[in-house]
Formats: C-alpha cells, sequence, structure tokens
C-alpha cells in the first residue's frame, strides 16, 4: 500500500472538466513529480488532494484511508501540507506571522518555536528579516518562506506547486537543493513542476500529466530517457 | 462661543464613540466576507432589547437600582443577544450564499434587516413604540470648566467613550496578537490558502460575527442607558452612520472604524450647530460625506495604502 | 477533441435520473402517483375544519361532502378534487410528455393548498383540534389532502422527471390570432379572479387571505404544470411570432378589466397602485436589471416626479401658484426626476459594485430627510402636500364613475385606464431599448465592466443614461401617483419602498418585463389580501426576500438570455418549470 494513491480522478470547475482520469501513487520517502504543459491539470490535482476542491469521481487514498471528502483543514491535520502555485504568502504580515499560520493546527508552543528556529537556520534570510512584511521580499525569498510555511505544520507529505515559478536559474538550484534535503530528512514531496528536466532529476517517480490524464509513469531517470518526454516537454529544458 | 463648540465637540464624540463601537462590526464582517452586513444595525437594536427584557424579566428588583450589579448584567445579556441573533444569521442567510454573486449576500441582508427589526416590533412586548430603558448608571454630568462657562459631559457619555477605547484597544490586540487573530486575518487575505494552513474559514467567519455582535449589543445597552430609551428604528439608522464609520476609516481596519466614528459624530454634531439648516438637516451632512468618501476616497483614511474594488 | 469530451457533462440527461433515496422506489412509482391522487380526492371530501368559523363563508361546510353532494364541493376543494383527479389520470396514461414533472407540479400546488388552509384553520380554531378531531367532530381533510401531495410529490420524483415538453408547430396565421385572442382573454378572466379571490381584506372578511393564498397555491400548481406540458412555452412561442397583434391585444384586453367582477372601485384603486409600482419597477429593472446596478434610493424618483407634479396641481399647499394641464406635468415631472437621476448616477464613474449601491441609498435617505423637513417649501414636510386635485379631461374628473351609454365605469376606472396606458408606454420603452444599441451596452457592462470599456463602449455616459431614463420612468408614474392618491407626503418615499422595488425586480426575475410587473403585483396585492396578518407582513417580507435569495434568486420569470447574475453558479441552468413551488412557496410563508 502506498503512502498516497490517487485513482482515477476527476474534478470540474462548474461544467469544465480540469482533470478526466489522474492516477499515481506515491510512496514514503521519495520525491514524485507531475510534469506536463500548461493547463493540464497538475495544479487542479495537487488543489483536490488538499481538500479545496472536491473531486467528480475517483478516490484519493492516505496510508490507505479515503480522505477526498474530508474539508482542507482536516486533510492538513493528517499531515498533508500544500504550498500553492503562485507562492500566495500572506503579503501584508510578517515573516514570523506567515510561519505561525503555517503551525496554526498544532498547539505546542516549545514545538513551534524550535521549528521557527530550523526554518530560520535553512534559510537565515528570513530569521535575519522575521519582522518584516513578507510582501517586501524578492522571488526566491518567498519562496523560502512559502516553503518554510508549509513545513511548519510538521507535513508527512509536503506537495509543492511550481517552486521554480519566476525564480533565477541559481534561485531554482537552491530550491531544488532544499527538497532533496527534505527527503533526507524524511519528508515525502510530492512536486508540480513545469521545468520538467529539473524535476525529473531529482524525482524517484514522476507522471506525465496530459490533458488531465496520466499518460506516463516511471522513475524519474525513465522519463528523462524516454523519447516522447524528451520530445514534448524537454525541449526547452535542455536548450536552457 | 468656545462652550458652544466644545460641548458641540463632545456631544459628538460620545454619538461617535458609539457609533464606531458598531463600525467595528462593519469592518470586520466585510474585511472578512466583503458583505456589506446591513443588518448589523438591527444586531445593535436587538442587543438593547437583550438587555432591557433582562431587566425588565430576569433582573431581581433589589438589585434594579444599584447599578453596579445592574449595569454588568445589562450589558451582558445585550452581548449575549446580539451574538445569539448574529450567529443564527450567519449561519441560514448568509453561509448558503458563500459562494453566489455579490447581489445575493446583500439583498439578503436588506431582507434580514428588516425581518429583525419587525421580529422585535411584532413579538417583544411593547415595541411597537419606544420603550424606557433603565438608567442604569450614574447620572447627571460633569460641568467641565473653560474660558466663557462649562462643558457638560454626561457621566453615561464618558462611559461610552471609555467603553469604546477599551473594547478597541481589546480588539486590536486579539486581531494582531492572538492566534484566532491571526486566522481571521489570514482569512480576510486570502481565503484558500487560509485552509491550506488548517484554518476552518467557517469558524473563523462565525468568530467576526460573534466578536462584531458582541460590541454592537455592548453599544445598544449603553445607547439605552444613555437615551433613557430604546427604539426599534435606531438600529437602522445607527448602522447606516457606522458603515458610513467603517468606510471613511478604510474598511477592514479597526482603528479606522473607531476613528471613523468620531468622525461622523463630529460631523453630526457640528453640522447641525453651525451648518445651515440646523438639527434637521445634521443626518443629510453624514449622508453628505459617505457620498463624497465613497466617490473620491473609497479606501478612506486610514485603510491599507492597497486599493479596495473600487 | 476536447469539445467531443466534454459534452456528456455539459447535456442534461433526458430523464433526470430519481434523486438518492428515492431511487429504491422507481418501481412503484405509479402505485405512488395514483394513491397521492387517491388520497388528495378523499381529503376534498372529507370536513376540513371541526367547527364552522364565524358562521363565516369559510371553510365552507364542515361536514363530509361526498354523500350530500358529491358533485357541490367548490373553492379549494374544487381545487383539491381537480388536482386529485388529474393526478390519478396521469398516473395511468404513459403517453403524456413530461408526465414526471406535470405530477410534481400537481404535487406541489395539493401542499400548497392544504397547508394554507390547514395552518389557517388551525390557527383560527385555536390548535390542532381543529384540524383533527375535537368536541366529537372529526375532520382530517387538510392532513389526508397534505399527505395526498406529498406522496404525490415521492411519486413523482421516484418515477424520474423528463425534460419539458415541447410541442405544436407553427400554424396558420389566422388560427393562431384566434387561438391567442382566446387565451388573452382567459388570462384577463384569470387576473380578475385572483384580484378578486377572497374579496377584499378586511375586520369582516378575515377570509380573504388564507382564500387568496390558497387560490395562489392552485393557480400555481396550475401554471406550473401547464409550463411542464409545454403550454406556456407554446404560447410564448406563439405571441412572440405575433408582436404586435400581441401587444395590441393584450392592452386591449388589459383595458377591460373594469367590466370584469374585478370592476369595483376597491379593485380598481387597487389595480392602479399595482399600475404605479409596476411602472416604476420596470423603470428599476433597466438600472438594476439591465446595467447591473443596483440601487437603492430608487423610489427617491418616483417622489421627485410625485413632489413636481404637486406643485404645479394648484393644491393650496403647492409651492407654485401655476396649474399646468396634466400631460404637460407628466413631462415636466419626469424630466426633472431624469435630471436628479444623472446626478444620483454620477457616481457610477467612480464607484461600482455594493458601494455604489451605498451611494444611491444615501441619495435616498438624503431626498427622504429633505423633504421631511419641507426643504424650500416644496415637499409640505410632515404636513405633506394635501388635497391634489384630480385629473380631469372633458370636464371629467378621473376619480369619479363614469357611464357611457349603457356601461357604467367605476370610480377609479379612467385612472385605471391611464395607468394602463402608462405602463404599456413604460413597457414599450423598456423593450425597445433592451434589443438596442444601448441595450446591449447595458448588458456588457452588466457581465463585465472592463469588458466592456475595451470593446470600446464607453461605459461612464452608458450607466449615467441608465439612471437618467430609469428616473425618467419613475418621475412619469410620480406625477401619475400624486394626482391619484391626492397627497404627497415623504412617508410614501422611505428606503422600504425602494427596497420592496428592488425585491419585486428581483422576485419577479432581472431584466424581463413581465417579471416586474409579476413581483409588482404579488407584493402589492399581498398585503391588500392579508389585512389580518398586516402586522407580520413585514416580518414575512423580510423572511421571503432571504428565502428568494436562497432557493430562488433568478426570481419566477427568469430572463432566458442573462448569464444569471444571481443564479447558483455551478449548478446546471434550473428547470424553469419550478415556477408554480416557488409561487407556492412565497405563497405560503
Amino acid at each position: 500500500m502506498s503512502f498516497l494513491e490517487v485513482r482515477n480522478l476527476t474534478v470540474a470547475y462548474g461544467a469544465i472538466q480540469a482533470v478526466r482520469g489522474v492516477t499515481f501513487s506515491v510512496e514514503k520517502g521519495q520525491i514524485v513529480s507531475l510534469i506536463g504543459s500548461n493547463g493540464a491539470g497538475k495544479t487542479t490535482t495537487l488543489r483536490t488532494i488538499s481538500g479545496l476542491l472536491r473531486p467528480v469521481s475517483g478516490e484519493i487514498l492516505l496510508d490507505g484511508k479515503p480522505i477526498h471528502k474530508l474539508p482542507a483543514h482536516e486533510i492538513l491535520g493528517l499531515g498533508v501540507s500544500h504550498s500553492p502555485e503562485g507562492r500566495r504568502l500572506f503579503a501584508r504580515m510578517t515573516v514570523e506571522e506567515n510561519l505561525r499560520l503555517g503551525a496554526y493546527s498544532r498547539n505546542d508552543e516549545a514545538g513551534i518555536v524550535e521549528d521557527l528556529d530550523r526554518i530560520y537556520a535553512m534559510f537565515p534570510v528570513l530569521g535575519e528579516r522575521r519582522r518584516n512584511k513578507a510582501g517586501l521580499f524578492s522571488g526566491g525569498e518567498q519562496q523560502m518562506l512559502a516553503i518554510g510555511r508549509a513545513l511548519m505544520s510538521q507535513p508527512k507529505l509536503l506537495m509543492l506547486d511550481e517552486p521554480s515559478m519566476g525564480l533565477s536559474p541559481i534561485m531554482t538550484q537552491q530550491i531544488f537543493d532544499t527538497v532533496r534535503d527534505l527527503r533526507a530528512q524524511g519528508t515525502t514531496v510530492l512536486l508540480v513542476e513545469q521545468n520538467a528536466l529539473s524535476a525529473l532529476a531529482l524525482s524517484d517517480r514522476g507522471y506525465v500529466i496530459d490533458l488531465g490524464r496520466t499518460t506516463l509513469s516511471g522513475t524519474g531517470r525513465e522519463l528523462l530517457a524516454d523519447p516522447r518526454v524528451q520530445e514534448a516537454y524537454l525541449g526547452e529544458g535542455v536548450a536552457g | 462661543m468656545l462652550s458652544t463648540l466644545l460641548s458641540q465637540i463632545v456631544n459628538g464624540l460620545v454619538t461617535g464613540a458609539l457609533i464606531g463601537l458598531i463600525a467595528l462590526g462593519y469592518t470586520m464582517v466585510y474585511g472578512i466576507i466583503q458583505l456589506i452586513n446591513f443588518a448589523h444595525g438591527e444586531i445593535f437594536m436587538v442587543g438593547s432589547y437583550g438587555g432591557l427584557a433582562m431587566f425588565t424579566y430576569l433582573m431581581p428588583t433589589a438589585i434594579q437600582n444599584q447599578w453596579y450589579f445592574a449595569l454588568p448584567l445589562l450589558l451582558i445579556a445585550g452581548a449575549a443577544v446580539s451574538v445569539a441573533v448574529a450567529v443564527l444569521m450567519e449561519r441560514f442567510a448568509y453561509r448558503p450564499l458563500r459562494n453566489a454573486p455579490r447581489l445575493a449576500p446583500l439583498i439578503t441582508a436588506l431582507g434580514v434587516s428588516v425581518a429583525l427589526q419587525e421580529a422585535v416590533r411584532v413579538f417583544y412586548p411593547g415595541a411597537t413604540a419606544a420603550l424606557p430603558f433603565p438608567k442604569a448608571f450614574v447620572e447627571g454630568t460633569w460641568e467641565i470648566p473653560v474660558p466663557g462657562g462649562t462643558v457638560p459631559l454626561r457621566w453615561t457619555g464618558l462611559l461610552i467613550i471609555v467603553t469604546a477605547l477599551v473594547l478597541t484597544f481589546a480588539l486590536n490586540t486579539f486581531v494582531n496578537n492572538s492566534r484566532m487573530g491571526r486566522a481571521m486575518r489570514a482569512t480576510s487575505q486570502d481565503r484558500d490558502v487560509a485552509r491550506l494552513m488548517g484554518i476552518d474559514p467557517d469558524r473563523v467567519i462565525v468568530l467576526t460575527f460573534v466578536l462584531g455582535a458582541a460590541l454592537a449589543g455592548v453599544a445598544g445597552v449603553l445607547n439605552g442607558v444613555d437615551l433613557g430609551f430604546t427604539n426599534i428604528d435606531l438600529g437602522f439608522q445607527n448602522g447606516i452612520f457606522a458603515f458610513t464609520a467603517a468606510v471613511l476609516g478604510g474598511i477592514g481596519s479597526i482603528k479606522g472604524a473607531v476613528a471613523g466614528g468620531f468622525a461622523i459624530g463630529l460631523v453630526k454634531a457640528l453640522g447641525g450647530q453651525y451648518l445651515p439648516g440646523g438639527t434637521a438637516y445634521d443626518y443629510v451632512w453624514i449622508f453628505v460625506v459617505l457620498i463624497a468618501v465613497l466617490v473620491f476616497r473609497p479606501q478612506g483614511f486610514f485603510g491599507e495604502t492597497e486599493r479596495v474594488r473600487a | 477533441m476536447t469539445a467531443i469530451e466534454k459534452d456528456p457533462v455539459v447535456e442534461p440527461a433526458a430523464v433526470e435520473a430519481p434523486r438518492g433515496r428515492l431511487a429504491g422506489l422507481a418501481p412503484y412509482a405509479t402505485a405512488l402517483r395514483a394513491a397521492g391522487g387517491l388520497l388528495t380526492v378523499v381529503g376534498a371530501y372529507l370536513p376540513w375544519a371541526t367547527f364552522v368559523l364565524n358562521d363565516g363563508p369559510y371553510p365552507e361546510k364542515a361536514t363530509l361532502e361526498f354523500f350530500t353532494a358529491p358533485l357541490g364541493v367548490s373553492g379549494f376543494r374544487l381545487h383539491l378534487l381537480v388536482f386529485g383527479i388529474a393526478a390519478i389520470v396521469l398516473a395511468f396514461v404513459p403517453a403524456v410528455p413530461a408526465r414526471g414533472r406535470i405530477l410534481r407540479a400537481l404535487g406541489w400546488g395539493v401542499v400548497a393548498v392544504s397547508v394554507v388552509n390547514g395552518m389557517y384553520i388551525t390557527t383560527q380554531g385555536g390548535g390542532f383540534g381543529a384540524i383533527t378531531a375535537a368536541d366529537g367532530a372529526v375532520a382530517f381533510g387538510a392532513i389526508v389532502a397534505l399527505i395526498g401531495g406529498a406522496v404525490l410529490l415521492v411519486g413523482a420524483f421516484a418515477g424520474g422527471l423528463e425534460g419539458h415538453a415541447r410541442w405544436g408547430r407553427p400554424l396558420g396565421r389566422f388560427v393562431e390570432w384566434a387561438l391567442l385572442l382566446v387565451i388573452y382573454a382567459l388570462l384577463l378572466l384569470l387576473v380578475a379572479a385572483v384580484l378578486t379571490s377572497g374579496g377584499q381584506g378586511s375586520v369582516a372578511n378575515p377570509y380573504s387571505g388564507a382564500v387568496f393564498l390558497s387560490f395562489l397555491g392552485a393557480l400555481g400548481g396550475l401554471l406550473a404544470a401547464l409550463h411542464s406540458a409545454g403550454v406556456v412555452t407554446w404560447v410564448t412561442g406563439m405571441s412572440e411570432r405575433h408582436r404586435a397583434y400581441s401587444a395590441i391585444v393584450l392592452l386591449a384586453v388589459a383595458l377591460l378589466l373594469p367590466l370584469t367582477a374585478a370592476g369595483t372601485q376597491y379593485w380598481m384603486t387597487v389595480a392602479a397602485n399595482i399600475g404605479v409600482y409596476a411602472a416604476t419597477a420596470i423603470g428599476l429593472n433597466i438600472v438594476v436589471g439591465l446595467a447591473g446596478l443596483l440601487d437603492l434610493g430608487y423610489v427617491a424618483f418616483l417622489g421627485i416626479g410625485a413632489v413636481v407634479a404637486a406643485n404645479f396641481s394648484g393644491a393650496t399647499a403647492a409651492r407654485f401658484d401655476i396649474v399646468l394641464p396634466f400631460p404637460l406635468v407628466m413631462v415636466i415631472s419626469a424630466v426633472v426626476a431624469g435630471i436628479f437621476g444623472a446626478i444620483v448616477g454620477s457616481p457610477t464613474l467612480r464607484v461600482r459594485g455594493d458601494y455604489l449601491a451605498i451611494v444611491t441609498l444615501a441619495f435616498g435617505e438624503i431626498f427622504v430627510r429633505s423633504s421631511q423637513n419641507n426643504i424650500g417649501g416644496l415637499t409640505g414636510g410632515s404636513n405633506a402636500i394635501p388635497g391634489i386635485p384630480p385629473v380631469t379631461a372633458f370636464g371629467q374628473p378621473f376619480n369619479e364613475s363614469l357611464t357611457i351609454g349603457s356601461v357604467e365605469l367605476p370610480a377609479g376606472a379612467l385612472y385605471y385606464f391611464l395607468i394602463v396606458v402608462i405602463v404599456a408606454a413604460v413597457m414599450a420603452v423598456f423593450g425597445n431599448l433592451k434589443n438596442s444599441r444601448l441595450g446591449r451596452a447595458w448588458i456588457a457592462i452588466r457581465e463585465d465592466e472592463d469588458a466592456a470599456r475595451a470593446m470600446g463602449i464607453r461605459t461612464g455616459p452608458v450607466k449615467i443614461l441608465a439612471f437618467m431614463i430609469g428616473a425618467t420612468l419613475a418621475g412619469l408614474a410620480g406625477a401619475f401617483f400624486a394626482h391619484k392618491t391626492g397627497t404627497v407626503s415623504y412617508e410614501s418615499f422611505r428606503f422600504l419602498e425602494s427596497v420592496t422595488l428592488l425585491a419585486a425586480v428581483i422576485l419577479g426575475g432581472m431584466g424581463t418585463i413581465p417579471g416586474a410587473v409579476l413581483g409588482a403585483s404579488i407584493l402589492f396585492v399581498l398585503p391588500e389580501k392579508l389585512r389580518e396578518f398586516a402586522d407580520y407582513r413585514l416580518l414575512i417580507f423580510g423572511i421571503a426576500l432571504v428565502l428568494i435569495m436562497r432557493f430562488r434568486p433568478q426570481g419566477l420569470v427568469p430572463d432566458a438570455h442573462r448569464r444569471a447574475e444571481l443564479a447558483p453558479q455551478s449548478e446546471p441552468p434550473p428547470p424553469d418549470g419550478s415556477t408554480g413551488p416557488a409561487a407556492a412557496k412565497v405563497a405560503a410563508s
């Protein structure tokens, strides 16, 4: 039994089906990537797993238990944390307030303070400017804060949506290094990326989503070598 | 005349403090669900009847004349009734429309407002006319000496000002420093991400209604104590003034709501004294201010610098 | 490829599958339907009350009627009998299209009728003894009929709901003309029957409210059933094909109302009042329904029109000593109101959405306050402007009765004629505007103002024009209102009136003419009928507003072309056939 299993997921916005049959699974301690072009349904899939959207049909199982009918805050309580596309920080709040909101579901003040320090150690720039408003930070710093915020709930599964979006190559590398470190520390990561090359290079497993369906799957290496993937998604990535 | 001017300023501050207390409810609810809760004025009105009911039907006669026992009980009863009504209103009128287009909740709010006012008129004994309200506080005035005369300040007026400032301070502290307060701010900034933080927006929204209603209930009782009567039509009028105050102060801003309240109070008192038409037109000036603010500075004077929906 | 895959989701299934728990009952659908109908028939014949109310006409007999007068049932029991028999017949005739929907409509009708009457008897008779058993008398009619209605509904749902029936290809022109003539004549009789049903509410006639509501419930059920059967669509289709003919015949038919049962002074006055509010509501519908600008102070324009008219009427309290002829006064009132409309509308250049609603509310309040204080000596303040003389033409005052040959018109009929003409004119204005360039600009602004601007629509002037035209129409109605009521007081133009007008537009359906007229009629007839509930009128009104927004935000007659701004977003378009239940719900609440 996999840690997270998504079976035949269908999600619709009104009459428009954004996801129409996505199936994949995530094993504990792995980094798994969902790749695909813009509008393929990756973000919708993540939003459905975290409970922001309700599926029309299909199942989402966490540790074998269905979670697709639970509200978002209960899913977070089960250890699934979602850092949304575009970072979506609380721009008018300080770094520390953002992080504390990440820990909203927890009540152990001592543990929260410990984790704050851990995040500040991981991203020193956040620690230095913990009283500054989040809206004033650069894109890369905001992404660090978004990841830090998602980690504050002590997730078993961390879902990152387009963490490299709008970042410089150096910054992107730094973010991916962080993801690798998180796996080393035992966090399972579900990654959604358009930057397929970097994502697959990092991943234990990858799934290609096209027009709302999972079309290919394999280990990161297999997918990188697959001509279909190369043709469709890596053209840019290789060139860049 | 200096003493006349100062007296009007004092009057304005008392009115303003009361309006500010009501405005807090408008500003918080608008900040979180972008709803102009028309019925909030009626929550204020219902609170005064809650206090009155406690005094008339529940309070032992022995303590009715001892204001230091009576007043806290009145305030608690008023706030409790307001909160109960507001929670029911949120649950059954507004929550089902959470994802509806914007016009729907606004019209619902109008309906709730009419229904609440009428419910009190029909079901509260004697509410078809103004009812006497217990003057459960020190009566009389404090004559503040100024050059050329004195400025009267009713002790009840002072009570209103002090209460408004204390409660605003408490509310501000709560919203800025507590865990739930952070959740409220997060929900108002981005409801979806707040859900990703594990916040249940429904709970936060209810809390917002509860806080606003408690303040309005307190204001309702204080207004009754100050005026010596209460009436079912007090809610609508004061509600509109409070909304004006909330917009003036920058909707969503707690300090702004109270500052806006004071500004409105002063416009009413000074406009009634010095502008043509006298007190008969003091309401008109408030509405003129309201229109001017909405047209020329919809983000208010104390609000966030970002653009509020124009 | 994408499009093909989308289709199954978008297209509604031909037969709506039985819902959830009712699915298991599908095999028993026919039996349930027949049983529901049978119970309804039985309920119609059973006694309804254990006592006779005040020797009044209601309920007509407290005893079992089947043996004494099998064909003699009347009133609401006749309605139930007809519905019940219809349901039994339908249950066994499989060929009828949209059978499930028709049965559902009948079921709601039965429920509405039995609830209204049952509740009325219970409150009048002092408790449930009145509709069960008390003092040795038994009367289970209400309960049996209610169960019948409920069983009928369950049966209707269990068997599944089909789409609306569509039928009738175009017939020859003259056949259709003749048919339309008959249908409009029936409509006239129906309107007269609705107006007069239950009679005039008063202390002497406490039954009017219940009889009226019950009638409304039955009518709602009937109309919904006809709609499901495709009759309504067929008739609208015909009238669309013959617009000019329909307009003329409808106008003529409306002018005949004084010759029906409603031709008394009282009903003429009520009808004229409805006309005033209908005309005003149509004006408001331009602002709210077409341009999507929420106006919460709209009644002020009616007030401005009335004040202007009053001051040129020669009333002793008038500010000016000039008496102008009524047609001229109407024009002046409309123009002045239009100018104020432009002023009130000018903030739309900068303010949108609910903030705009508040601006209009503030303008409305300024009008009320100012006229309460007799601003400029123009409004009479708290004394109002009384003694406005009636309109006269050819020496005939409009408020008196008139005999032409052998036909005697009741007092007030002339005013009624006048308002019918005004409403017709306002409808014509609305209809033409809606389909004009300007109307399309308004609708574009309503749907997405920024996009409209990007398409090159000059949104500012277009929005102000909406306010101006709406206000002009209200001013026109205001001039009429002043002369008809004879008094103009600020009391008539308070905030609550604006809310009521808005509610009329919304209840009827935003952006449609029949909607505004229907909404105004319902909201202004109900208080006339429900005098004994006068105390609860506004309470019910407020609650009804909340319920409408919750359950039928698009109104009773939704605009077909409208991307319903108020309709639920995530659901498929709601079935139009629920007009009946919605009407019944409003009536019953």
